[in-house]
């Protein structure tokens, strides 16, 4: 592994009963890059994301993440390496209905031993970074979907992760939106150095990215 | 978390009625048990005991002069001093009583030992006109409504089995104990002197001065039914022994009955109020899995998520708890306007059977002292945050195993 590599996968493969969904992937992302998975839906794109984030186990192969082989790692021991090093952004927004942005935005923070106003003052700052100074204390369901998502990046930076994962993050968007969910992980890889993988089927929005992985029904073509 | 219980305002109304209502039931019949228990120590109570002896004997051949009622015979004094030296005994108060058959009328004459506290001595509170009795002095109390029915008026004399007492006060038995009741209160040493002159009363029962026929005694209250055995033994097997478990024995309430009874009772009260509160709580929970699967994916462990849930449950449980509380209290108030009467033993009512009224029932009516102690209410809330934890524990230890990936795959 390079120094600048952050992470990188080795013959992952990961199969449900009889189905193999990922069929012996070897992938590496450097320090700040910004990489694309493409393919159509089914290829298996997701698995591999959450494969290669700890979300889920390989079947079989490596997941080295910021240096540490994290594939034998117990479930709460992934828990903390994720809650110190990655930040998440869904498709589906997934914000809890019950909190507010802020306190969304602060929810990687809540186990951790820290004053609530240090955890608010956090948020806040991130949420003023992407605009929405003034939605601090509203609920998800008063926000609308790219002011959704642009809170669960802001979630996903509250930790300072060394890489992003984003899976189909401008899948329920419009497409002006979706190209400003786009400008502001751009402006992130670009300004804040901090690498991406994020997961897309159109190929529009993957051009943006430094590179471009293809994949079709479990593996890599390029 | 209050924000969470806010937001499924329906499912946590829910299970917080499911278990308030288990726990208000658990208070109340805990509270009635109590209050049954309570009002079956009152007829002793009354007359400042925990338990009253006697023993019964032979009828007297003939009803004449001064005679025992066959439910209460010669206690000797060797026994008294026996009894009076059980461990647990704290302290014996004597009764002697006795129907006198004059010519013209018949008396119940109770003899009361007024230096001591407990026993008939108490109705010292009870005279409404007049004196009650002093020390060394040949004097009589009446019962007013049987001064009422013969006429007689304070400062008259009467004359019991032949000896004169003049009546130096009326004693009002409504407001009397239902224990040791009697139409003239003599002095003990008069009614033992009364006793020990009667023929007829001497040839059924033997008697000698410092015996008497009424035991009223103070005990610890954690050593009475042991207390009761003992004094059996003493005093054979003719023996009547009165403490509260007779009397709660006497009330025929389920309540009553058995502590069994109100264990059961509670705990299926529980059980279906838990059953409740968890199948709500597990409803819940499951419709938050791929809020859990977020929680996970943004590192929290297992254990902050079972913590959380458990924060959540126990806050819900512990609202059900004070809610139970306030339900319970409202009833308790309700029920205690309930009356309860209470049955005297015949053995033990005064009166004898073959005179007109004498076969009747006598109770003791009150209203039953339903109250919840700080201690059922503080267990009883207690016991909700219990139940909150190991519910929340339960339902957190097995919603937490859930893999974020199999619930935040999108759709």
């Amino acid at each position: 592994m390079s120094k600048s590599t952050i992470l990188s996968g080795t013959d992952l493969s990961k199969k449900y009963g009889d189905l193999e969904v990922v069929k012996g992937v070897s992938l590496a992302v450097n320090e700040g890059e910004f990489v694309c998975l493409v393919g159509k839906s089914g290829c298996g794109k997701t698995t591999l994301l959450s494969l290669l984030s700890g979300l889920e186990k390989p079947t079989k192969g490596k997941v080295t993440l910021d240096g540490r082989e994290i594939t034998a790692s117990s479930e709460d021991e992934l828990a903390l390496f994720r809650r110190d090093n990655v930040g998440f952004i869904f498709q589906s927004f997934n914000l809890i209905p019950t909190l507010s942005a802020w306190e969304n935005v602060a929810l990687p923070l809540f186990p951790i031993k820290m004053t609530n106003e240090e955890r608010r003052r956090r948020a806040t700052e991130l949420l003023g970074k992407m605009e929405l100074g003034h939605r601090i204390e509203h609920l998800p369901s008063a926000l609308s979907g790219g002011e959704k998502q642009r809170v669960a990046i802001a979630r996903a930076l509250v930790n300072n992760p060394r890489i992003i994962f984003a899976d189909e993050p401008t899948g329920n968007l419009d497409s002006s939106t979706g190209e400003a969910i786009m400008g502001i992980l751009n402006r992130l890889h670009r300004d804040e150095g901090v690498a991406i993988l994020m997961v897309t089927h159109e190929d529009e929005l993957a051009k943006t990215a430094n590179r471009l992985i293809r994949m079709k029904d479990g593996e890599i073509m390029s | 978390m209050v924000k969470e219980l806010y937001y499924q305002k329906r499912r946590t109304l829910m299970s917080i009625l499911g278990l308030s209502i288990g726990i208000a039931l658990l208070i109340i019949l805990n509270a009635l048990s109590l209050a049954y228990r309570q009002a079956a120590h009152v007829p002793l109570r009354e007359i400042g005991a925990d338990i009253t002896v006697q023993r019964s004997g032979d009828v007297p051949k003939d009803l004449a002069g001064a005679v025992f009622p066959c439910s209460a015979v010669t206690i000797r004094k060797e026994e008294v001093e026996k009894i009076e030296k059980l461990p647990g005994v704290r302290g014996i108060g004597t009764g002697l009583l006795l129907w006198v058959f004059d010519p013209n009328r018949a008396w119940i004459v109770l003899g009361i030992g007024k230096e001591n506290s407990i026993g008939p001595s108490l109705l010292r509170s009870s005279v409404t006109e007049g004196r009650f009795l002093e020390d060394g002095k040949l004097e009589a109390l009446v019962e007013v409504a049987y001064a009422r029915q013969f006429g007689i008026s304070l400062n008259d004399t009467i004359s019991v089995a032949d000896k004169k007492f003049p009546v130096v006060g009326f004693v009002d038995a409504s407001r009397a104990p239902k224990i040791a009741l009697a139409n003239v209160y003599l002095p003990l040493k008069e009614a033992e002197d009364l006793a020990a002159s009667s023929k007829e009363l001497q040839s059924v029962s033997p008697y000698a001065p410092g015996d008497v026929n009424l035991l009223f005694i103070k005990a610890d209250q954690e050593k009475i039914t042991g207390l009761a055995s003992e004094m059996k033994a003493i005093l054979g097997s003719k023996a009547t022994v009165a403490t509260p478990d007779s009397f709660l024995k006497l009330l025929g309430s389920l309540f009553a009955l058995s502590d069994k009874f109100t264990l059961a009772a509670s705990l299926i009260a529980i059980i279906v109020a838990v059953l409740i509160a968890f199948k709500t709580m597990a409803g819940n929970i499951a419709e938050r899995a791929r809020e859990i699967g977020v929680l996970k994916a943004v590192g929290w462990t297992h254990r902050n998520v079972v913590a959380q849930l458990m924060a959540e449950s126990v806050i819900q449980c512990f609202l059900a708890g004070i809610l139970g509380l306030l339900i319970a209290l409202v009833a308790s108030f309700g029920l205690s306007f309930m009356k309860v009467n209470i049955p005297i033993p015949w053995e033990m009512s005064p009166t004898p059977h073959f005179l007109p009224g004498g076969g009747d029932q006598i109770f003791k009516t009150l209203r039953l002292p339903v109250h919840i102690p700080w201690t059922l209410a503080s267990f009883a809330v207690l016991l909700s945050i219990i139940i909150g934890g190991m519910t929340g524990g339960l339902l957190g230890r097995h919603i937490s195993r859930i893999k974020p990936s199999e619930v935040l795959r999108h759709e």
